[in-house]
């Protein structure tokens, strides 16, 4: 809690397996660092619990929880060589001269930093600093690894790398692991579940692939996934005496299939409401190339992007945009310009944007008007007030979290 | 900026440069060539370069005036302070810059209000109690002393430097399983060494050169510094000007030696930061 009385976090739950890969997720100031430090000891908590294993640690000085930190900008001691930062938590341990230099020597083999132990890390370049920070937090064999944003000093090659290098050496030591980022494409890559955070509220909490498929809320659903879910004004119409539904956005209509229904009862409270309906760029398809009859949209295109592998495709259509609070935040957090073309565009409020994401067969040219096809599979109902969930679409396929898409989308 | 190109505004600049290089060489020049004269030529021709340097000057100036004792307190009483000030200041310094109690700031303005009194409004009661608790006229006392009256200043310039040094640093220590005294001596203290190095070079300049301070809490007792013998010295051979001057320059020598071989440092931690 915050001297004025905010509290940084609250109401947050959360059991941790043993060995497991935990993501803190969430844009800037949303406290997950705070939680981090909390459990490193570093943050005092006003109320509640921290447990490591059995042992209750809220009062427990950090030099005596077991805990080993990397932190965003490594803090590597400056005046002390690259051996002596990785055998700094074993002196302090008052380890024998021999053992010392064992587990320094082995740390630095892991790591690939056997020829730069006399550096000092003024001498290193961003990723071999980064790499001793890890050699620093793995030689003391911990019983949790906290990483507070430990990539985002480096550039974008680099942190792919690095990426793949940390996953593969949690798994390899199996030492229960808490990592912050803001990154989502590096919390769905890394994370065996991930925790989405706002304001010090914790969202949800699930494997990746959960959080893509079932966003518990409006905030989790524009946070994740890459380029950013379509969110739409909708209602809900019954047509056909209650046995079919559907979905009206601006004055179109998205006939929605009967089975919709029965794979999802609940759709009759939803009538008359007002509702966001979020469509991820990568389930809208061509209606040239679909097969499947699924229901459309029609939009004009207003910029392809070719990206070799997928076509990015902007469209635009009239309906009501949506700009709750939440969506604002996570556009907010990417690029400030974002934000505010979506306030612009809500303030004319007659026209929306979409983003699909297309095969490379498809060849829809800019200013052609279009159809899109939507499975309704794959539609999310949000309520519009609450920003929650409604009904969340079936768990299928895998997510896709692709570089280019990323960098072009930020 | 492009390349240097030297024009005539740069010359201009170069020769102002220079004139006022030169002008801070004069009393350097006069202490040297007069330190170097016989005491005719001192009177006769005092701004000539000596025709024949007089190094007995030295050797006279050295054995006459006592000097050789007395450096060596100067030296004892400088080295013990400054190391004793450096303990303080840093410890001091850190401590107030990371506390976030009222307490620390209160004990912050104090030491601020200590730089900006003068010191010599309080040196009747000082010297009455160091006389009660036998520490005047020693140089224990000094020692005690000049710690006391530079603690001002080092603290303020530690406690500047601690609140722009990241706390990553100590919560990486922490974390790693190392105590306080730990943190302190391995990870903060090393992290200190630019602004040390200023402490280290400002005191010590101050506390050699001191007159006023030990003219007065060594009055009457056998132990003398530098600037005290000098003193005497003078007074003894106000006519001798050749030798005063080589007494003057045998002074200067040390902390000059110093200063030359710590400048990097005082400019570092000036200029302040943490690199790495």
């Amino acid at each position: 809690m915050y001297p004025d009385g905010t509290r940084a976090l609250s109401d947050f739950n959360l059991h941790i397996a043993d060995g497991e890969f935990m993501v803190f997720v969430g844009p800037s100031g949303c406290g997950k660092t705070t939680a981090l430090r909390m459990v490193a000891g570093l943050e005092e908590i006003t109320e509640g619990e921290i447990r490591i294993g059995d042992e209750l640690i809220n009062t427990v000085e950090p030099r005596q929880r077991d805990v080993a930190m990397v932190f965003q900008n490594y803090a590597l001691y400056p005046h002390m060589s690259v051996f002596e930062n990785i055998a700094f938590p074993l002196r302090a341990r008052r380890l024998s001269r021999s053992e010392i230099e064992r587990r320094v020597v082995h740390t630095a083999s892991l790591l690939g930093l056997e020829d730069l132990l006399k550096r000092r890390p003024r001498a290193l370049s961003g990723g071999q600093r980064q790499r001793v920070a890890m050699g620093r937090a793995i030689v003391r064999e911990p019983q949790v690894f906290l990483m507070d944003e430990p990539l985002s000093n480096l550039d974008a090659k680099l942190r792919v790398q690095m990426r793949a290098e940390i996953t593969r050496l949690q798994r390899r030591l199996g030492v229960t692991t808490i990592y912050v980022t803001h990154d989502q494409v590096e919390a769905l890559t890394m994370g065996d579940r991930i925790v989405v955070m706002r304001k010090g509220v914790l969202q949800q909490v699930g494997p990746p692939q959960e959080l893509f498929d079932r966003p518990a809320n409006l905030f989790v659903a524009s946070f994740i996934g890459s380029p950013v879910m379509n969110m739409l004004r909708a209602t809900i119409r019954s047509v056909a005496n209650g046995r079919s539904f559907v979905c009206c956005i601006g004055d179109q209509e998205l006939a929605l299939p009967e089975s919709f229904a029965d794979e999802r009862p609940e759709i009759r409270s939803w009538i008359d409401r007002d509702l966001v309906v979020g469509i991820r760029p990568e389930h809208m398809v061509d209606a040239a190339l679909d097969a499947d009859r699924h229901p459309r949209l029609r939009a004009r295109a207003v910029l392809v992007q070719a990206l070799g592998s997928e076509r990015l495709v902007h469209f635009e259509m009239p309906g009501h945009p949506v700009l709750t609070d939440e969506v604002l935040e996570v556009a907010r957090d990417a690029d400030a310009s974002i934000a505010e073309t979506l306030e612009r565009e809500a303030k004319g409020g007659t026209t929306v944007s979409l983003i699909a994401r297309y095969d490379t067969r498809s060849s829809i040219a800019v200013d052609e008007n279009a159809e899109i096809a939507v499975p309704a599979q794959h539609l999310h109902f949000f309520d519009l007030g609450t920003g929650a969930v409604t009904a969340a679409p079936e768990s299928n396929g895998r997510v896709v979290v692709q570089e280019a898409a990323a960098a072009s989308s930020r | 900026m492009g390349v240097f190109r030297y024009t005539r505004q740069s010359f201009v600049r170069e020769v102002l440069f220079i004139a006022i290089a030169l002008a801070f060489c004069v009393p350097w020049y006069i202490l040297l060539t007069l330190s170097l004269k016989t005491n005719t030529q001192v009177y006769f021709s005092p701004l000539s370069l000596p025709t024949k340097g007089y190094f007995r000057n030295y050797s006279i100036a050295w054995n006459q005036s006592g000097l050789g004792g007395s450096m060596l307190n100067s030296f004892i009483i400088t080295v013990a302070s400054v190391a004793g000030l450096i303990v303080v200041g840093s410890l001091g310094g850190y401590a107030i810059a990371r506390r976030e109690s009222k307490l620390a700031s209160g004990l912050y303005f104090l030491f601020v209000l200590g730089i900006i009194l003068p010191f010599q409004l309080a040196i009747l009661p000082t010297f009455f109690i160091f006389r009660h608790l036998h520490l005047t006229g020693g140089l224990l006392g000094m020692i005690l002393l000049h710690i006391g009256l530079t603690t001002p200043l080092s603290v303020f310039l530690y406690t500047g430097f601690v609140r722009a040094l990241p706390r990553e640093y100590e919560e990486a220590a922490q974390v790693d399983g190392a105590g306080f005294l730990r943190t302190y001596l391995r990870v903060v203290f090393p992290l200190l060494s630019p602004v040390t190095g200023t402490v280290a070079v400002l005191s010590s300049v101050v506390i050699w050169n001191d007159f006023f301070v030990s003219l007065i809490f060594l009055f009457g007792s056998t132990t003398q510094t530098l600037p005290l013998a000098l003193y005497s010295f003078v007074s003894e051979d106000v006519s001798q000007y050749n030798l005063i001057m080589a007494a003057v320059a045998i002074t200067i020598v040390p902390i000059l030696a110093f200063y030359i071989f710590a400048q990097r440092q005082l400019i570092r931690g000036f200029a302040g930061g943490i690199r790495g």
